[in-house]
């Protein structure tokens, strides 16, 4: 087993806990201790760092801190936001002394352990995607998806900027797809599964959020997809919460499931709806469900 | 056909020297358009790295007479010095002015303007933008062009000047986007359209540089002066022809063989790397020649600079490197050689840019005013475009605003428009990129960095058989309207072929070594008594017809030349 | 090396469309522009785009390889061509086709243009009509934003610009931003209450294609960064989304995780809210809508309050507070971290012979 800080970020937290009990429940049959960090906060997403970019480099020189402070190596992230929020700040902290020194004499002041020992952040989807993590996820998927089609969601922030999230091609991208296979099911390929959904200005900008919105859940029901995976919890909101939106503007309703990558591979290792919390979805997971008891 | 529209002033390129004449020509109070063959910021002045010229003082002595020395020196004293007076005293003015509208200088510590040493400089003079430079100077005089709202006949290549009544009136362009020919009335035409580098099979020259306005101005008759000086700069990367800045060896690189040698010990034992560049270039092809190189190159080492002096003020040139030959200078040197660059003749223009044609001037590389004479120092070129691009700009400006016809003849129209069906209706032939390989290679070896009789003469036969192809018709496979580059790209290759002429006729005449044309074989020493005059090319009954023309002496007689 | 590429011919004047495929001969270290030229002068003359410098400086051959905005010029096909693999050429997105590889580029100067994308100066006058005195550290903060070369390629993946194609974009934003932080310009705040508009800055979906895509470095979406952080420093934070924006602020500081469910309200105001209560409670009856009280506050939440004060007065604002990373992030961009010594670099295995002078060669021998 091995020890990792856990960082599981604002929606695991809150709106998507379904994403952290099968987090939790899940690191153990994959090889990982996950030891969750408390004294942290949101890493600021987009907005921090947009808003007051000096306070976004501190909070997530905190959070490092902590980790580091754990004695682990690896911090683990399961939100593509907070993977890159946090691995930007690092390469940040780490490439520049001066920056360095500066922040940790705030978080010294404030009560903070100085972030000397480094630690590298690794979203969950790249330590189950090869080596070690990945030979355990073979093993653990003993239940299997018995052939479903799945469309991989793999949003922007977890390619891209690929200089500093660098763990695949930002074009051809292939770790949901090999996790779905090693779980026994069918990847479904789609132009749209590395573009944005929307999420940062759903708010501020409906409309063109729903115009890129619709173009992954469309493409995913065209070709077949029994239901979509991602790795961000934020793309999760997006494309399950926010599906219903489309019916006003589209007309049309997907009914298109949307799983977290850790429920998808909680299904093929026979975790339970307690774990899951499907239950949580606004988009109903039990049809996708039905297909594989079938 | 017809006249599209009528300005006080056309400026028919989009570079530095372009925009800044039609800045000027605008704040003098005419009404201008612009036409370029490609969007203004595509222009190649985009492409100059390493810096421009002008004696601030910022980083050690310096004077506007010490700037005026090292030119008319570097000119190999066919410069002419009352002009090089007028570019180095009022050099600085134009820079503090580009630095007012919000060009994006490197500075020095103190908050001034950086300057870097360069060839042949006796004092660090060169203002620059990290390596950059060309494209930062674009960006801002494209800023203010916009800024003023100034009219762009944007991919609009111009193929004829308009003459009538003994003045120059207009320009007939081919419209690439909707394709047909247009013509724009002028009061007054400012050429700016840059130099014809693509001669040459090795240059750093981009497509686009095919001489196309000193072409229009040859077969209207004008005179073109000292046509047979082209330098070759001394770095251009093996084996695209990119350019690598002489800016690297402003920061100290060095220059060396495949042992490692700096040999320019042996050839300019004083200045080193940053001699003139007419010496570098023929140190480094005597090396290659005699065997010290590799691949027909020698190095650029820039190791010893280290990576963090090469990130900062070189990181243009390393990304270069890295990407057209697979080299990252920290740790490798850079094989280099000399290719084709900068041509220092052109239409002969007096020191307000006007050409003998009323109404029609020129400025920038493609004219020749000159500043430059025999071999160009780097850096004055970039200064050239601006001073000269303003005062031709306010010159034509001023004519304009105090005359009031103007006159574009309907035959103009008609005879542009047979001689383009004609083009387009060959059927059967060869297609142009044969012709213009065979070009581009036999001038570089035939009037490459050394030059011989014989080759010369070889030369002239060969550009006559490749006319002969030319006139006898090549197949334009594109026969439609939008962007048909196919059809552009054969009018540029007949300009390029009377160019050519031009330029080894003016060669094989002057019986000397002087700046760029080097005769080591046949007339090794330079020749004051008998050639230190500049060469005129005019277009008579169809071949170049060469004559000669004083040289302006005000202050230095010339010396031996050495560094 | 023989080359294979399908291209996407297209004429706008007929709407005719094909897939035309080409194989030709190049020399190994020929670019996608190089292997064009061939297939135009050789194969079919018809065949358009743009070209010019072939040096990455000039921006003209913008185009799309595989569905990715690339420079033709920049693109190297040895890799490629080893591979087998037959790239798909097409024209660059989000501007109308002319023909072929050739796109209007029109609607993208007129974006550019809109920013007003020239000094306006607002200094005095320096003394003898020398230049501004700024130092060197002052200009970096544009610094990336100068190396634009109005190539097009972010501005081809923008997935904000394909959704709503008023959005003003990533170049001309990049370009505002060049301009907001020059020290020299004296309309910042006007340029920022103009970019602040609906078609601005908080219409960037942050989707980051624009940083991956672009062949200089520019890091689009981070000068729109910058401009949001410049903006909230100013006080102008009345878009909905400085209001999103701030509200993350807030919660950092208040309950260190986000308070989402006053998001909706902060963010788009009562009213608007009260209009979104069916999709509200549609998501309150799933638990996405964790009640605000009591609050989700995380563990010593007041080093997250104490951290912010201290840092606002540190005066690293607005945004500065993002060009303090850009030294670091620059080494992921130029690749190189290793701190060799010079000695070290001429000891390598391999490597070319150092330089000497032979003179002092001689006398070294003969001493």
């Amino acid at each position: 087993m091995t020890r990792v800080a856990y960082y599981k970020g604002c929606l695991a937290s809150l709106s998507a806990k379904e994403l952290d009990s099968a987090t939790q429940a899940l690191a153990p049959k994959v090889g990982l201790d996950l030891v969750e960090l408390e004294s942290v906060t949101c890493c600021g997403a987009g907005d921090i760092h947009e808003a007051e970019p000096d306070y976004y480099l501190h909070l997530n020189a905190r959070i490092l801190a902590y980790a580091a402070a754990e004695g682990v190596d690896t911090l683990l992230t399961v939100c593509n936001v907070c993977t890159l929020n946090l691995r930007q700040a690092n390469f940040i902290l780490l490439g520049d002394s001066d920056v360095r020194a500066r922040v940790n004499e705030n978080l010294v002041a404030i009560g903070v352990p100085a972030y000397e020992r480094d630690v590298d952040v690794r979203h969950l989807l790249w330590e189950i995607a090869e080596g070690e993590g990945y030979e355990k996820l073979k093993t653990a998927a003993h239940r299997g998806l018995k052939g479903l089609k799945i469309a991989p969601f793999y949003g922007c922030q977890i390619l891209r900027p690929s200089r500093i999230q660098g763990f695949e091609d930002p074009d051809r991208p292939w770790s949901l797809e090999r996790i779905i296979e090693a779980c026994g099911g069918e990847a479904i390929d789609y132009p749209a599964k590395i573009k944005c959904c929307g999420f940062p200005i759903i708010q501020a900008r409906e409309e063109t959020a729903l115009g890129e919105l619709i173009q992954p859940i469309e493409q995913a029901v065209e070709a077949g997809a029994d239901a979509m995976v991602t790795p961000c919890p934020l793309c999760h909101l997006s494309l399950d919460a926010w599906q219903s939106k489309l019916k006003a503007t589209t007309g049309r309703d997907f009914k298109m499931p949307i799983l977290h990558l850790s429920q998808l591979v909680g299904v093929a290792a026979g975790l339970q709806e307690s774990e899951l919390r499907f239950k949580r979805h606004v988009v109903s997971v039990k049809p996708m469900l039905e297909k594989i008891e079938a | 056909m017809h006249v599209e529209a009528t300005h006080d002033v056309l400026v028919v390129g989009a570079g530095c020297a372009g925009m800044r004449a039609a800045i000027e020509a605008h704040d003098a109070g005419a009404d201008v358009g612009v036409i370029s063959k490609l969007h203004p910021t595509r222009s190649h002045s985009g492409a100059a790295e390493g810096g421009i010229n002008a004696a601030l003082g910022n980083a050690g002595e310096d004077s506007p007479a010490s700037h005026t020395f090292d030119t008319v020196k570097g000119s190999d004293y066919i410069g002419d010095q009352d002009a090089i007076e007028i570019l180095c005293r009022e050099a600085p003015g134009d820079i503090f002015q580009l630095e007012h509208w919000g060009a994006v200088f490197s500075r020095r510590e103190d908050g001034k303007l950086a300057q870097r040493p360069f060839g042949a400089a006796g004092s660090p003079r060169t203002v620059f933008a990290a390596d950059i430079t060309g494209h930062v100077l674009i960006q801002v005089l494209y800023e203010q062009l916009v800024k003023r709202g100034i009219t762009v006949y944007e991919e609009f290549f111009a193929w004829k000047l308009v003459e009538n009544d003994d003045r120059c009136q207009g320009v007939i362009c081919w419209d690439l986007l909707d394709g047909g020919l247009k013509t724009i009335g002028g009061k007054t035409v400012v050429l700016a359209t840059g130099g014809q580098g693509r001669i040459y099979r090795t240059t750093t020259n981009a497509y686009a540089c095919t001489g196309d306005g000193a072409a229009m101005a040859l077969h209207l008759g004008l005179p073109l002066k000292d046509m047979e000086f082209m330098q070759f700069h001394p770095t251009t990367l093996y084996p695209t022809g990119i350019l690598l800045t002489e800016g690297c060896r402003g920061e100290g690189a060095y220059l060396i063989n495949k042992d490692g040698e700096r040999f320019m010990k042996r050839y300019a034992p004083n200045a080193m790397e940053l001699a003139s560049r007419d010496v570098v270039s023929r140190s480094e092809q005597t090396e290659i020649d005699q065997g010290r190189g590799v691949d027909g190159s020698i190095f650029l080492d820039m190791r010893h600079l280290g990576a963090a002096r090469i990130i900062e003020r070189l990181p243009g040139s390393r990304e270069l490197a890295m990407t057209f030959a697979g080299i990252d200078p920290i740790y490798d040197p850079v094989p280099v050689r000399p290719g084709a660059h900068y041509h220092m003749g052109g239409v002969e223009t007096d020191n307000e840019g006007a050409t003998e044609l009323t109404g029609l001037y020129a400025a920038g590389e493609v004219a020749c005013v000159s500043v430059h004479g025999a071999n160009r120092l780097g850096g004055n070129s970039l200064m050239e475009t601006i001073t000269f691009g303003r005062r031709a700009g306010r010159a034509a400006a001023e004519w304009a605003l105090s005359h009031t016809t103007i006159d574009v003849p309907r035959s103009a129209e008609a005879d542009a428009e047979r001689e383009l069906q004609q083009l387009l209706d060959v059927a059967e032939g060869e297609r142009p990129w044969q012709i213009r390989n065979d070009l581009g290679t036999s001038m570089l070896e035939n009037f490459g960095v050394f030059r011989r009789e014989e080759q010369m003469l070889e030369q002239l036969d060969t550009i006559e058989a490749l006319r002969e192809r030319y006139e006898r018709g090549v197949v334009i496979e594109d026969k439609g309207d939008v962007f048909n580059t196919d059809l552009t790209q054969a009018i540029e290759l007949g300009n390029m072929l009377d160019l050519s002429w031009c330029m080894v006729q003016a060669g094989i005449a002057r019986k000397e070594s002087r700046g760029a044309h080097a005769r080591p074989y046949d007339y090794p020493t330079r020749d004051d008594e008998n050639f230190m005059k500049h060469s005129i090319s005019r277009w008579v009954d169809g071949a170049p017809q060469l004559s000669y023309s004083e040289v302006r002496v005000t202050e230095y007689e010339p010396m031996e030349r050495t560094y | 090396m023989q080359v294979g590429l399908k291209v996407w011919r297209f004429n706008a004047r007929t709407g005719e469309r094909e897939l035309a495929e080409y194989e030709v001969d190049a020399p190994e270290e020929a670019t996608l522009l190089d292997v064009l030229d061939i297939v135009k002068d050789k194969h079919d003359g018809t065949l358009a785009y743009r070209k010019s410098c072939r040096m990455m400086i000039c921006g003209s051959c913008g185009m799309r390889m595989d569905g990715a905005a690339v420079l033709a010029c920049k693109t190297r096909m040895y890799d490629i061509a080893q591979a087998g693999h037959v790239p798909v050429i097409s024209a660059m997105g989000n501007l109308p086709i002319v023909k072929d590889l050739v796109v209007d580029m029109d609607p993208f100067w007129d974006k550019f243009k809109s920013v007003d994308p020239f000094l306006r100066p607002g200094y005095d006058e320096p003394p003898g009509g020398r230049e501004n005195l700024i130092r060197q550290e002052r200009m970096n903060v544009i610094h990336k934003e100068s190396l634009c070369i109005n190539c097009g390629c972010c501005v081809s993946e923008c997935n904000a610009m394909e959704s709503d194609p008023r959005f003003l974009g990533p170049q001309a934003l990049a370009k505002a931003m060049r301009f907001v932080g020059d020290p020299r310009d004296g309309h910042k705040i006007e340029r920022l209450d103009a970019l602040n508009g609906e078609h601005g800055i908080w219409e960037c979906t942050r989707c980051y294609f624009c940083n991956e895509r672009c062949p200089k470095g520019v890091d689009p979406r981070d000068a729109i960064a910058k401009l949001g952080a410049e903006s909230m420093k100013e006080g102008i934070d009345g878009d909905m989304g400085a209001k999103h924006a701030k509200w993350f602020v807030v919660s950092a500081k208040t309950t260190g995780w986000l308070r989402e469910t006053e998001l909706v309200p902060k963010t788009q105001g009562l009213v608007a809210a009260i209009k979104q209560t069916r999709f509200a409670l549609d998501l309150a009856v799933k638990g996405k809508v964790p009640p605000p009280v009591p609050p989700h506050v995380a563990k010593n939440v007041r080093q997250a309050r104490r951290l912010h004060d201290l840092v606002r007065d540190q005066g690293v604002n607005g945004y500065a507070g993002i060009v303090q990373g850009e030294h670091a992030l620059a080494k992921l961009a130029h690749g190189h971290v290793s701190g060799e010594t010079l000695e070290e670099i001429y000891d390598r295995p391999g490597a070319f012979p150092r330089p000497y002078i032979a003179e002092e060669a001689e006398e070294a021998v003969a001493s």
